[in-house]
């Protein structure tokens, strides 16, 4: 059989060059076949089959002869075709059954041009065949008995006849390979210029950060926002991480957070910045600890003017302390997800030129910043780099900074009209973050201040230069005579900066006196000039460990905690950009402080430097850890350490030596939720980076869920969950904007007409199922009347009045107006006195938060029908950041609905105080026969042409009806009447839930409807005020959680 | 021992202050270096367990003696502590008590302003629980 099998092979071969008209027709045998009865057995009758392939009917037949052997027996003709057609044909009492159907059909005619047509294509195919050959097939013409294995080693072996042909194919193919080995072995791979190479192409997409390497090595990389960051490690650390965050150190790269940078006097700035945000909300530009420099700030930035509707996102703020010029320098840190934003508003507001004022000298720093180490490398590199031409290739030069940017793009902007100076210094200035309470001792550790050193002193010094320094001073080549580290000492001339820089010195040796980050102010800023922090390595990995037994000075520590560090003391030497340019030029390669370190008398010493060791001007800026609430006040307060670009390894490698343990992304997000904070990009919906990052991840959870098969996935049709991928938040808004409007403001309707609503919906569901579409657009209509709008603006026209008695001001009322009444937008409240009304609204009156007013001097609005009223008519859209702690068991997830009990359910919560919680009735399906039907017209495309039209029909009424695709267990259409879906109304959602490892128990966070919240906390006993019920999306459970708003 | 400061009343320091409105901020109390025989109380862990805590240290003879600390309303829990440990010795333990004062610091955040820092004192308690003939 093997040679039958050969054959079909060969003969498959053959089939591939056919032309497409050329086929297998099942007509033809039989026509051929017509004389002989059709059940008589096929391999009886050789001549016979010998006949239908010479009337040219299977072309196959005569390939097979041609490129075969020429004389064949008529019976291996035979079994040849036999095998084809099973092959082929399939089974063979198939293609007899074919015989007898079409035996009658015997054409009478046949003419002559069409039939030579015909067979002029087959044989021009099989000319095609034979003439062209394909790869090896010049040892495949050779009949088999004359095929040697070594012929294919040694072309001499061949039939000279075939020599030739044969010499073509191998050069051929031997060229193919030739192209295809492009990549080179493993160990020219790994040499360091090829390496380097790869990874500046690679890092030409997504910038990667200083540590990326170190991270690739251990964490799971993701590409997001431009950038390669790690999101967690590989190991099995998340609770490791969280001890570190609470009891130990956790260190977290945040050099992908983006700084901008506006210089410009101080009244212009503040000028033009004080439209972007609001003193409502908080800190501005202009608070007075932040603007004297000594401490940093944070604040939401809006367009400008649009306070409180059009929000840009969260960000950190910086001056740098006043300096002996006019101009002020302000840092904005913001994600890179609002960058671009940001920039844009930043732009308008300066009005700053989109075409920038073309200047020589950012685009000069440039090119130094772009070959910082080209000198180095020269020199210190053994292997000279010769292409073949023998010219000295250029050696790639290590991206530092950002490699993705082009280097003729602008980064500055100039304002010819206020004169301000927008800089963007992404990936420019990095930034570590520290958190937990023995960061102090891992910073004090790490850094130590430089050493003063004054140009007297080292010109002495450049005399009785010793060998070791000559690779370094060689590297100074060009530049000034003074040295490596010439803005040093130049710095240190003065006798005013040099006690500034004891000053600064004397702060960080207080440090470790201190326990904990948090018992510092807020926010304190302190500049450092400090010494290469690779020359003090422990030579294994350590734990910084605070020392009891070292004496310290008690009475500075408190004046330290009292007062914290002194405004002119955050000065640092890293705001100037020159000073940071050349500080990361002079960057000591490793390769060569190894080398130095090799040369050392006593292996394995301190290598003291001298002079020449590197000085890195550095920012250390205290970050407050939970600052809102009662509870676990000061967990997670750290230090961000500043540093200037290309020394990010070198500070890196120390700080994990000293103990701390390395975090990713999703460190970091635990963090913020910890903090009790919002977490961008996630929990900002109202900013366009949240929006479009809601969008991402709903179409990334649909596709996930779709992979699974119907019956392995949870229905949310049934659990009566909308939207179980996102958030509605506007939809949401919307509804309780109209059911206010419809129900007035008085206390919620009786549970009994809650539940008859609930009941007529479901019915209406019931009896309506497949017309489920009219009954939606009743509801939208019903929804929407044209006069809402006008009834409302009455309504709050009405109650600026009450406004005024109640003390609850409303300047932006008007543009609220505008807002509401524009449809598409949802506003979070971030009022600080408003706040603070409404979670002193949300406590129980029995509660210890409730006794400590937050605030004296005006007394506290009390929670009245009116006050309410004229809350709700002010602020008719906006969404409050919650955060849910359940009383008993479960963890919310996110997308959770967050709901108002029912009198019922708290009564019975104070009955039996284990209740878990009310359950949601199951809801039906209204899809499920429509996804059905869907799916068997899917199955049946194949069938009759009727059918499939039918089906066709239907899909298109569907597709059209719903909008989207039907997937069985997600609500098709666009979410209608969220909020009273289930048997228990809907005020909000969870963005983040999980089991918090702070309180130990679930917590979740979120946000609710202004409007919602306090109807439910209107009608609520004082003594359980702020309980609410939280449902996950594919559960039926609904769970006791407290809500909690904390300013 | 962090979140059981007891809230300073209302009335006490400025007086000025009420005119303006602000928000308190209290940090923590300063964190003394800890040995490993030190036990701070606080009033959110269940009673029980800190007793079972100080209970399993002294059995486990490491220790001759411990510490048990306490700030302000968990100065009431402290001696608790140490007096329940005594009486269920049958007189192999004793104490020795000292008080002190602590001073706190509160962050005033004003609307406007720079922030302001103030300090308040409060009691605190550090007994030491030991065994009459150090094992």
């Amino acid at each position: 059989m093997s040679g039958v099998n050969r054959k079909e092979k060969k003969y498959a071969k053959l089939m591939r060059n056919q032309p497409s008209n050329f086929t297998f027709s099942s007509a033809d045998p039989g026509a051929g076949r017509s004389g002989m009865g059709p059940s008589e057995p096929q391999t009886d009758n050789p001549n016979y089959s010998c006949f239908t392939s010479h009337q040219g009917v299977n072309g196959d037949h005569g390939q097979q002869q041609q490129v075969g052997s020429s004389h064949q027996p008529s019976s291996y003709g035979d079994r040849q075709r036999g095998s084809h057609r099973g092959g082929f044909r399939g089974q063979r009492g198939s293609s007899r059954g074919s015989y007898r159907s079409y035996s009658q059909e015997i054409p009478k005619i046949i003419t002559a041009t069409n039939f030579a047509q015909a067979r002029a294509a087959e044989i021009n195919a099989m000319l095609k065949a034979v003439t062209h050959k394909s790869g090896s097939q010049f040892l495949q013409s050779l009949p088999p008995a004359m095929r040697r294995r070594a012929m294919s080693h040694n072309l001499k072996r061949l039939p000279r006849r075939l020599r030739e042909i044969a010499k073509k194919e191998v050069e051929k193919i031997a060229q193919l390979k030739k192209e295809q080995s492009k990549s080179k072995s493993r160990k020219a791979r790994r040499r360091h210029g090829n390496l380097l190479m790869e990874f500046n192409r690679r890092q030409r997409k997504n910038i990667w950060l200083e540590t990326h390497i170190w991270h690739a090595k251990r964490f799971h990389m993701v590409k997001k926002w431009g950038y390669c960051l790690g999101t967690k490690p590989t190991t099995k650390s998340y609770r490791a991480c969280y001890r570190a965050m609470s009891k130990q150190c956790l260190l977290q790269d945040l050099s992908y957070y983006c700084c901008l940078e506006l210089n410009g006097t101080e009244d212009n700035l503040l000028k033009t910045l004080t439209c972007l945000s609001s003193r409502e909300a908080g800190t501005t530009f202009a608070s007075v600890a932040c603007l004297s420099g000594k401490c940093q700030g944070s604040l939401v930035l809006y367009k400008a003017d649009q306070y409180p509707e059009k929000p840009l996102g969260p960000v950190t703020f910086l001056w740098r302390p006043k300096t002996l010029s006019e101009n002020r320098q302000l840092w904005i840190w913001a994600h890179p997800a609002l960058k671009m934003d940001l920039l844009t508003e930043l732009q308008l507001v300066c009005q700053c030129l989109d075409v920038p004022v073309p200047e020589p000298a950012p685009s000069e720093c440039r090119t130094v910043t772009r070959t910082p180490v080209k000198q180095a490398k020269v020199i210190g590199s053994k292997r000279k780099l010769h292409d073949k031409a023998g010219e000295q290739v250029v050696p790639e030069k290590k991206i530092i900074g950002n490699g993705t940017r082009d280097p003729l793009e602008t980064v500055i902007w100039t304002s010819l009209t206020t004169g301000i100076v927008i800089e963007d210094l992404t990936m420019e200035i990095l930034r570590y973050r520290l958190i937990g309470p023995l960061s102090h001792c891992v910073m004090f550790e790490a850094i130590q201040a430089a050493g003063i050193l004054k140009v007297s002193l080292l010109l002495e010094m450049a005399f009785c230069e010793d060998e070791r320094f000559t690779v370094a001073s060689k590297n100074s080549e060009g530049r000034e005579e003074t040295g490596l580290h010439s803005w040093w000492s130049e710095y240190c001339e003065s006798p005013e900066n040099v006690t500034l820089h004891n000053r600064q010195e004397g702060v960080l040796l207080l440090l470790p006196g201190i326990a904990s980050p948090a018992e510092i102010s807020a926010g304190t800023v302190l500049g450092l000039t400090v010494g290469d922090p690779r020359l003090n390595m422990p030579k294994n990995r350590t734990t910084a460990m605070p020392d009891p037994t070292q004496p310290k000075d008690l009475e500075k520590i408190r004046e330290l905690c009292l007062n914290g560090v002194g405004a002119e003391c955050a000065q640092s030497q890293i705001w100037d950009r020159n000073i940071r340019n050349i500080v990361t030029e002079t960057k000591i390669t490793e390769q060569e402080l190894n080398g130095m370190r090799s040369k050392l008398l006593v292996p394995g010493t301190r290598l003291d430097l001298g002079p020449q060791e590197s000085k890195i001007p550095i920012l250390l800026v205290q970050q407050p850890g939970k600052m809102a609430g009662q509870e676990h006040t000061g967990w997670g307060s750290g230090w961000d350490i500043l540093i200037p670009k290309g020394w990010g390894m070198a500070f890196w490698i120390p700080l994990i030596y000293r103990g701390a343990r390395a975090g990713g992304l999703q460190e970091g997000a635990k963090h913020t939720q910890y903090k009790g904070l919002p977490h961008f990009p996630d929990d900002f919906p109202d900013c366009p980076a949240g929006m479009q990052h809601s969008e991402e991840t709903e179409k990334e959870l649909i596709a996930k869920y779709k992979k699974y098969p119907p019956a392995k996935r949870p229905n949310y049709i049934h659990h009566g969950t909308m939207t179980p991928f996102r958030c509605p938040w506007q939809r949401l808004v919307e509804d309780w904007e109209t059911q206010n409007q419809d129900g007035g403001i008085k206390p919620t309707m009786s549970d009994q007409e809650q539940g008859l609503r609930s009941e007529l919906q479901a019915s209406n569901r019931e009896a309506v199922g497949v017309h489920e579409k009219g009954a939606f657009e009743e509801i939208s209509s019903e929804e929407k009347p044209p006069n809402l709008e006008e009834k409302m603006e009455e309504e709050s026209e009405s109650m600026t009045t009450l406004e005024q008695n109640t003390g609850c001001k409303n300047i932006h009322n008007p543009s609220n107006r505008d807002c509401s009444s524009k449809s598409g937008h949802v506003s979070i409240l971030r009022n600080r006195k408003l706040l603070k009304q409404v979670s002193a609204w949300c406590r129980p009156t029995s509660s210890r938060g409730q006794q400590t007013r937050q605030y004296r001097g005006s007394a506290p609005v009390q929670m009245t029908a009116d006050t309410v009223k004229s809350v709700i008519c002010s602020y008719p859209r906006f969404l409050v950041w919650v955060r849910l702690s359940l009383l008993k068991k479960g963890s919310p997830v996110a997308n959770a609905t967050i709901c108002i009990p029912s009198k019922e359910d708290l009564q019975r919560l104070a009955s039996e105080p284990n209740c878990s919680g009310p359950q949601e009735p199951k809801h039906r399906d209204p899809f499920k026969q429509e996804c059905k039907a869907l799916r068997k017209s899917q199955k049946k495309r194949t069938l009759p042409q009727d059918s499939e039209t039918a089906a066709g029909d239907l899909e298109r009424k569907s597709a059209s009806s719903f909008g989207k695709v039907l997937i069985r267990g997600l609500w098709p259409t666009q979410p209608l009447n969220v909020m009273s879906h289930c048997s228990r109304l809907t005020i909000g959602y969870v963005s983040q839930g999980d089991f918090s490892l702070t309180v130990g128990c679930g917590e979740a966070w979120g946000f609710v409807s202004l409007l919602g919240l306090l109807r439910m906390v209107l009608s609520q006993p004082a003594e359980r005020r702020g309980l609410a019920l939280v449902r996950s999306p594919a559960s039926l459970q609904y769970r006791f959680a407290k809500i909690n708003i904390e300013v | 021992m962090a979140e059981n400061q007891p809230l300073a009343p209302a009335s006490e320091g400025a007086l000025d202050m009420d005119q303006v409105e602000y928000t308190l901020r209290k940090r923590l109390p300063r964190k003394l270096p800890k040995r490993k025989n030190d036990i701070y109380v606080n009033m959110k862990t269940d009673f029980k367990a800190q007793l079972a805590r100080c209970q399993k240290m002294l059995d486990s003879g490491c220790f001759s003696e411990i510490c048990i600390h306490g700030l302000g309303l968990a100065i009431n829990r402290a001696i608790n502590i140490a007096l329940q440990l005594q009486g269920g010795s049958f007189g192999a333990l004793q104490i020795a008590a000292n008080t002190s004062t602590v001073e706190l610091v509160d962050d005033l955040e004003l609307d406007e302003g720079e922030p302001l820092t103030r300090t308040r004192n409060n009691s605190a308690i550090h007994i030491k629980v030991f065994h009459t003939l150090p094992k």
